[in-house]
């Protein structure tokens, strides 16, 4: 390990979430205890078990246009871009903004994007004519010589460029003169946990003064969402009570519910941060990543237990857990199964998927937010919905009522169904 | 010197269009043969592009044991297990006792599994009225669940490849899987080198796996006038660095490596391929539709992995390029040598192994690697054939169309991804 390393402080900040289009919303709803899981109204769902989505629907094209009103060229590009890329692009760019990093003079060669992202599911008007003409509606029946000579035209040239996952950190990195490393990392509901991990290392081996970390994601267009639907653990009660349908840690927990949202931070060098009066939010400290096979929590366990030895502390300085908290029986077991193993009953456990849902790539981002306004204003809220504690557990879940802020560090855990895990710890920034 | 964990590759394992293991696939480019050939997966008689170069005669059953029982992944997931048990089997590590789970992790840049293309167009026509642009969501709901399989549909999901290989081979350490497109599995290798140099674990397989040779991948790349039309001549396509090259051809498959720290890979006596001892990454920050004309971001990644070798320029005996035989990629790929290595790049060879393999897309940079490593302990440089009207704009030293003796010790393998990442990685042969 490199003996003296560079620290990691996060100097910017922005959101695109359920509960909130700013950071001070955002926390706004989480003290107020406010979900923003609601039925499903942008399209008809009523074939499906589960008809409540956490969505954002402030976020429209207007909405987009005037995040870049002060260039017309980055405005007139969203048009070329999938929703999950524009809301990628567009907290990217209020997170830049909110840094002031731009005004620095930061040389660009050392300054990186790192993003989480997935599979971006074309819009099914895109293919609409092509699969029509091509389709003569009896079973097994594609003219693939009808779909070459005629459909390929009526897609639109551009296709491929609007729905690639690298889309985001390259539309990130032209805007923004970013010529550092650009990477994209695809790991489910791992993946910004994992992407800031990544930002980390650049950082401390001394490639970069800066790194924008993202992640987004909308799993609420028609084609992602049928085909989450076939293979998510979602929960099929509570599309009457949608704010109270994530339950992570309760007894009753029966499921998640997808949802869409975007949130990206600026990592920057601490001398260079606090060189230029820069506002800073958090420290990075750790990170450790691994993959579960048994989905236990074996290695989940041991990967929390690196990431706190990479931080150089121990389980009894985390003030709390800002965990994965999915709300399904097995992965809630899953995750206690590790949390106990290396905290016992001694740090509360935290998990704010109660407000929002699942957000895939953007999970991490989003939800190590609030862990990070929380040190912030120095109060701890409750997480939503976990009324009674799941005693087979055995957690101490933070779900009662405030407290304030009495450790200085935070454990970040995000981990995708099929084993990779991935954890953070942060550290509260006394100013 | 750098006071640093050294990283040496000790395992390879391939699955393409050329050969099915690394002897096969190496003796293939030395050849100068051609792995392209008619579209097969789907009838593409009617597209501006009806050839690609398929991965052939590939038997999950044969290629693992128990292969069958991986049969519900994606064709990239399955190129991926075969190519990484190669791997794993090359570098003795197989089942082997003496190594701990949780020091052994994954990186790949890899791309998604396959679409249902079928299920997907029937569905959205059906939904779609006549003469209409949108189609019903409901109705598209109701045909799509009855037609997707659940199954299927999940194993598109990026994280599949690590997360099966990892099952497969009890790999418990670090997992990544990124994806910058052409750029992805140089990415992989060079950010799982860092991990390892850093020490977060002393063993990473990494690499990747791809197959878009399917109606959408097609669909996509020919809308970008990316691919070759070249029909009358498919396996003349592919002609990187060529005055006539009209496009890239798309291939598919897996490329594994076994990356490992040094003092670890001798201690338990592993036969040592090469040492990773450069890696350089940018972006163009340009145009997601081009790379940089000045080659700005290549030249940068090059430079920049030759500063972390710590080798001088002159050190460097073989370039194998990103050559994808586009216009506008070759052309600035000469650029970028040609800035970076000055006078001398005139006397360094270059070859563009596409033009044999066509692009492996995510999976391109490692099977390029892995060839670049054999053809630097064999003594014979890899060509890049269809080289038959020269550009003026491109007027280095191609290795054109014959394979080549040399004698390196050290060489550079670029991959410049759409959307601007460029990799450039330098791998040299090891001494102590």
């Amino acid at each position: 390990m490199a003996t003296q390393q560079r620290r990691a402080v996060i100097t910017g900040l922005g959101i695109f979430s359920p509960i909130g289009m700013d950071a001070d919303s955002f926390w706004k709803s989480i003290v107020e205890g406010r979900s923003g899981i609601r039925p499903i109204k942008h399209m008809d769902v009523s074939e499906f078990p589960c008809r409540i989505a956490g969505d954002v629907p402030e976020f429209t094209d207007k909405f987009a246009r005037e995040i870049f009103k002060h260039n017309r060229d980055h405005a007139k590009s969203l048009k070329m871009m999938a929703r999950t890329v524009q809301l990628g692009v567009s907290v990217a760019q209020t997170a830049m903004v909110n840094s002031g990093i731009a005004k620095s003079g930061v040389d660009p060669t050392r300054v990186a994007v790192e993003f989480g992202a997935a599979i971006v599911h074309t819009e099914i008007e895109d293919i609409a004519r092509a699969s029509k003409i091509a389709t003569n509606c009896q079973p097994g029946a594609i003219d693939m010589k009808i779909w070459g000579e005629k459909s390929l035209e009526e897609i639109p040239p551009l296709w491929m460029l609007k729905y690639l996952p690298n889309m985001p950190a390259c539309h990130v990195s032209i805007m923004h003169d970013i010529q550092g490393p650009s990477n994209t990392i695809t790991v489910g509901d791992a993946s910004s946990v994992l992407a800031l991990g990544e930002a980390f290392r650049i950082m401390q081996r001394n490639l970069v003064d800066f790194v924008l970390v993202g992640g987004t994601e909308s799993k609420i267009n028609p084609l992602n969402f049928v085909r989450q639907m076939l293979f998510q653990p979602v929960t099929p009660s509570h599309n009457d009570s949608p704010a109270t349908a994530v339950r992570p840690f309760d007894r009753d927990r029966d499921g998640m519910v997808l949802g869409e949202g975007a949130a990206a931070f600026g990592i920057e060098e601490l001398e260079h941060a606090r060189k230029r009066n820069a506002t800073i939010f958090a420290e990075v400290c750790g990170f450790a990543s691994g993959f579960d096979r048994d989905r236990q929590g074996k290695t989940l366990a041991r990967v929390i237990r690196k990431a706190l030895a990479d931080a150089g502390i121990t389980p009894a300085d985390v003030d709390h857990i800002n965990a994965h908290g999915m709300g399904t029986q097995e992965s809630d077991r899953w995750e206690a199964n590790a949390i106990r193993e290396v905290f016992g009953q001694s740090v509360p456990v935290w998990g704010l998927k109660g407000f929002f849902g699942a957000l895939g790539p953007a999970s991490g981002v989003i939800e190590m937010l609030g862990s990070i306004l929380a040190l912030r204003h120095g109060v701890l809220p409750p997480m939503l919905n976990c009324e009674n504690p799941d005693p087979e557990l055995n957690l101490n879940v933070h779900s009662r009522e405030s407290r304030a802020i009495q450790k200085p560090y935070v454990v970040k855990i995000n981990f995708s169904d099929l084993g990779q895990v991935g954890a953070i710890v942060l550290r509260r920034w006394d100013s | 010197m750098k006071q640093r964990r050294r990283v040496v590759i000790t395992g390879m394992g391939v699955i393409t269009p050329l050969g099915h293991n690394v002897p096969d696939l190496y003796q293939s480019q030395i050849d100068g043969r051609s792995g392209v050939g008619p579209i097969e997966f789907f009838d593409a008689r009617s597209f501006p592009t009806n050839f690609a170069a398929h991965v052939k005669n590939f038997d999950l059953a044969t290629a693992l044991p128990n292969g069958a029982q991986w049969s519900f992944c994606g064709l990239n997931t399955q190129y991926a297990l075969a190519a990484g048990r190669q791997a794993l089997d090359d570098a003795g590590l197989l089942d082997n006792p003496r190594i701990d789970p949780e020091n052994i992790g994954v990186y790949l840049g890899s791309g998604e599994g396959g679409h249902d293309f079928k299920s997907l167009v029937e569905s959205v026509a059906r939904a779609t009225p006549e003469n209409s642009h949108s189609p019903d969501a409901r109705a598209f709901f109701q045909n799509s669940r009855r037609n997707f399989n659940g199954r299927h549909e999940y194993e598109m999901e990026m994280h599949t490849t690590t997360g099966r290989l990892a099952e497969a081979f009890n790999l418990q350490g670090p997992n990544m899987t990124c994806q910058t497109a052409c750029a992805a599995s140089s990415q992989a290798i060079g950010e799982a080198t860092e991990v390892i140099r850093h020490g977060d674990a002393d063993l990473m397989l990494s690499g990747g796996a791809h197959s878009m040779i399917h109606p959408f991948g097609v669909s996509g790349f020919n809308r970008l006038t990316a691919l070759s039309t070249r029909r009358d001549n498919p396996q003349g396509a592919s002609r990187p660095f060529d005055l006539h090259r009209d496009g890239f051809v798309l291939g598919e498959g897996s490329g594994i490596v076994v990356l490992e720290e040094l003092e670890h890979a001798k201690k338990r006596g592993a036969t040592i391929y090469a040492e990773m001892t450069g890696y350089g990454t940018t972006a163009d920050s340009f145009r997601v539709t081009d790379s940089h004309p000045e080659g700005r971001g290549a030249i940068a990644a090059i430079r920049n992995a030759l500063l972390d070798s710590e080798l001088p320029n002159e050190a460097i005996g073989y370039v194998n390029a990103h050559g994808t035989s586009t216009k506008v990629n070759d052309a600035a790929e000469t650029v970028a040598l040609k800035v970076v290595f000055g006078d001398y790049a005139y006397k360094l060879p270059i070859s563009s192994t596409k033009s044999m393999l066509g692009h492996l897309i995510c999976a391109a940079g490692v099977v390029e690697l892995i060839i670049s490593i054999t053809a630097m302990r064999k003594g014979i440089l890899p060509p890049t054939i269809n080289y038959e009207n020269p550009d003026p704009i491109c007027d280095l030293d191609y290795i054109p169309n014959e394979a080549r003796p040399k004698k390196f010790d050290h060489f550079i393998s670029n991959s410049f991804g759409f959307g601007g990442q460029n990799i450039s990685l330098v791998a040299s042969r090891f001494s102590r």
